[in-house]
């Protein structure tokens, strides 16, 4: 049986990163489709389809840049 | 955050938790809000920058050299920009 601690632990940083996911997801979604489908057809195009993964791929590109600048910036004001 | 599902015995159990225990899971709860707090802030800067940067056609999934510097500097200046405001905010006291 797992402590009740340990048990909380896990299910706050299962939850977090759930949140964290979930976060990634919409705003992937939100910049991409504005990007990648100007007018929406009968279905994604091939395309469509390509711009959505190089979107996708840049977004998480752009996120490690983001979050390694922003965090240097953190540690330097603590 | 959804809410946590703490089974009956989990709750029975944090109420038997020793003094170091309850201190220790106050001390990584207060860790854990704070990582979440920099990471939804990461996510709104990062939202922001890559409007601003990334606004040349999707032709490969990796970031351009000059997308890469923009997105730095744009998390810099965004940073100078809110020190601004604070700064300006306390002149106005």
């Amino acid at each position: 049986m797992v402590d009740a601690k340990t048990d909380v632990m896990q299910q706050v940083r299962q939850q977090a990163a759930i949140t964290n996911a979930r976060a990634l997801v919409e705003k992937i979604n939100e910049h991409c489709f504005e990007r990648c489908v100007p007018t929406p057809g009968s279905s994604l195009s091939s395309g469509e389809q390509t711009c959505f993964n190089n979107c996708m791929e840049k977004y998480m590109g752009a996120w490690n840049a983001t979050s390694r600048q922003y965090l240097s910036h953190v540690q330097k004001g603590m | 955050m959804d809410q946590l599902q703490i089974s009956a015995e989990t709750q029975q159990g944090l109420q038997n938790l020793s003094a170091k225990d309850k201190q220790e899971l106050n001390q990584f709860v207060v860790g854990e809000t704070q990582k979440a707090q920099i990471q939804s802030t990461i996510h709104e800067l990062n939202s922001v920058c890559f409007k601003k940067c990334i606004t040349g056609r999707m032709s490969s999934g990796s970031l351009e050299r000059n997308e890469d510097s923009c997105m730095k500097n744009c998390v810099d200046r965004y940073m100078d920009a809110s020190m601004l405001v604070v700064k300006n905010l306390e002149k106005m006291r």
